[in-house]
């Protein structure tokens, strides 16, 4: 009996311990919070952004998401309570903005991609035309934004270089990453000779060296951002997204690397 | 009394069997077919069961010899292997594969070795074989270890008396008693090894064919097409579910196969 009590002491104890947990989301008068989720890419930038709108409203909390844009965009399909969206891509920000999830969205970023290598750079890759000379080289996967576009940048390479050397590169691929920065990791770490990343993710990092692809074949990322249709907030999330698209966020996504969206 | 504890559990059972019972309860017969012809499914079991057989092959043929001594040393050096063996049980599969990465990577201990003679580990087939043998290996280890402990010392005496030799001791006394407790762990160490996921995903990486296990499939099939991902975790499921059913009975039905077959 005694036991029993105990226990049912303890379970109501971890349950309260667990309630405790919720996301504190409208219970507090003073601060409200706003929940983002962003494109891995974009994490550095909007870290930045996120304190300079802290700085700007005092009281309200930005809490960030990164993750690959199509991981991000299965969590909110399944329900996760958030006010914002930034995509890496128009494929994932469109499908959620099909389904009702997302009111709208508009253009606020450009980005490309760059091979990066490591500092020591073993397999000598001086330009895109040395990437079959990797051992090793790491991609996105096929559904992440940044996989999506360097296939794209293959077709390119394909029209210019030949299937040859596309096959060839191909053929280099060891490892196929659900983000960006792990595609990155791999180089930083000194596993791949070479990985295609946005060129914001090589000159956000001194760990890896940066290999310029020609803009004839480079590709342009377009990154779009969006509010969340079941935001309890509609008129801080639009104050967030203003700000992102104002010159303030525009010269703090430039500084990172960013191209700005219009022309 | 009773029900009251039952009242307790109940929430505890019910979590634990409720994520099985979704998988096989949600999908249509549609989405089953619909998940099994993704792309990435057949390639994925295909490499799963390969791997997985080699590891446990791997972990049999090293493993019970190690049992055996550290059931029958008493020295404290084997106490001392019997807590390393079983570090993998305790360490986090993602921590095993970033000192996997540590050891067999690049810039790790054995890197710039194996790369002067032609060897790379990480992103291939072996890597993840190894790491599969490292968070499988302590399961069969530590059943076949008590298995043997089991073994009467003084029948191994009498057998050698007989005129057994020492390995044939072994073969003919001590592996028979102990062999359904090395068939236990050989089971539980086969699913823990193809179910891996973190130590394998950090070292090997993911690329269909080569490294992408059932588990890594089923977290890059999430990301595009949830069908095939809820179709192979229905089918590890069910190995699971087998295989526990299998050890749950196979020791009754040896025995009931014996006794048909009557005094050999």
């Amino acid at each position: 009996m005694g036991m029993t009590r105990t226990y049912a002491i303890l379970l109501m104890g971890a349950l309260l311990v667990f309630a405790g947990c919720e996301d504190p989301r409208g219970s507090g008068e003073q601060t409200s919070r706003l929940t983002v989720y962003a494109a891995s890419s974009l994490t550095d930038a909007f870290r930045e952004i996120e304190s300079g709108f802290e700085a700007a409203h005092p009281d309200v909390e930005v809490a960030t998401n990164f993750a690959g844009s199509q991981v991000l965009r299965l969590q909110l399909k399944q329900g996760a309570s958030a006010d914002i969206f930034a995509s890496a891509n128009l494929q994932h920000m469109t499908a959620l903005v099909d389904s009702g999830i997302i009111v709208s969205s508009e253009m606020f970023a450009r980005n490309e991609l760059a091979v990066v290598v490591p500092e020591d750079n073993p397999a000598r890759i001086k330009s895109f035309q040395d990437l079959p000379r990797a051992d090793s080289l790491v991609i996105g996967t096929d559904d992440v934004p940044v996989g999506r576009y360097t296939r794209q940048m293959f077709e390119h390479a394909r029209a210019q270089l030949g299937d040859e050397f596309v096959q060839m590169v191909r053929d280099r691929v060891v490892s196929k990453e659900s983000n960006v920065r792990l595609v990155r990791a791999k180089v930083a770490m000194g596993e791949a000779d070479a990985a295609i990343v946005y060129r914001t993710d090589a000159v956000s990092s001194d760990r890896v060296k940066t290999v310029d692809v020609p803009s004839s074949i480079n590709v342009s990322a377009r990154y779009p951002i969006g509010l969340i249709t079941a935001t309890e907030q509609p008129e801080l999330a639009r104050t967030f997204v203003d700000y992102v698209r104002s010159a303030r966020g525009a010269e703090v996504l430039q500084r990172h690397g960013f191209l700005s969206e219009a022309p | 009394m009773m029900s009251r504890t039952a009242y307790l559990a109940a929430p505890l059972v019910m979590v634990l069997l409720l994520p099985v019972v979704g998988l096989f309860v949600s999908p249509s017969a549609a989405d089953v077919v619909a998940g099994a012809n993704h792309p990435l499914f057949a390639p994925a079991l295909w490499l799963s069961l390969r791997t997985s057989v080699l590891s446990l092959g791997l972990i049999v043929v090293m493993g019970t010899p190690l049992a055996w001594w550290l059931a029958n040393s008493s020295s404290p050096s084997a106490r001392v292997v019997e807590l390393v063996v079983n570090l993998p049980i305790v360490i986090p599969p993602a921590v095993i594969g970033v000192g996997l990465l540590q050891v067999f990577g690049r810039r790790g201990l054995l890197g710039p070795w194996l790369e002067s003679v032609g060897l790379s580990v990480p992103f291939s087939s072996a890597a993840v074989v190894i790491a599969q043998v490292v968070v499988a290996a302590p399961f069969f280890v530590q059943a076949s270890a008590n298995a043997f402990r089991k073994v009467d010392d003084e029948l191994m005496v009498v057998a050698r008396t007989l005129g057994e030799s020492g390995p044939g001791a072994f073969l003919r006394v001590a592996l028979p008693i102990a062999l359904p407790g090395l068939i236990a762990g050989a089971s539980i160490a086969w699913a823990r090894g193809l179910g891996e996921f973190g130590a394998t995903l950090l070292f090997a990486g993911n690329m269909t064919g080569e490294t992408q296990t059932m588990p890594i499939a089923i977290y890059t099939a999430l990301e595009s097409d949830v069908r095939a991902a809820v179709v192979m975790s229905m089918l590890l499921a069910a190995v699971g579910v087998l295989l526990l059913v299998a050890l749950r009975f196979a020791p009754a039905a040896w025995k009931w196969t014996r006794d048909l077959g009557g005094p050999s």
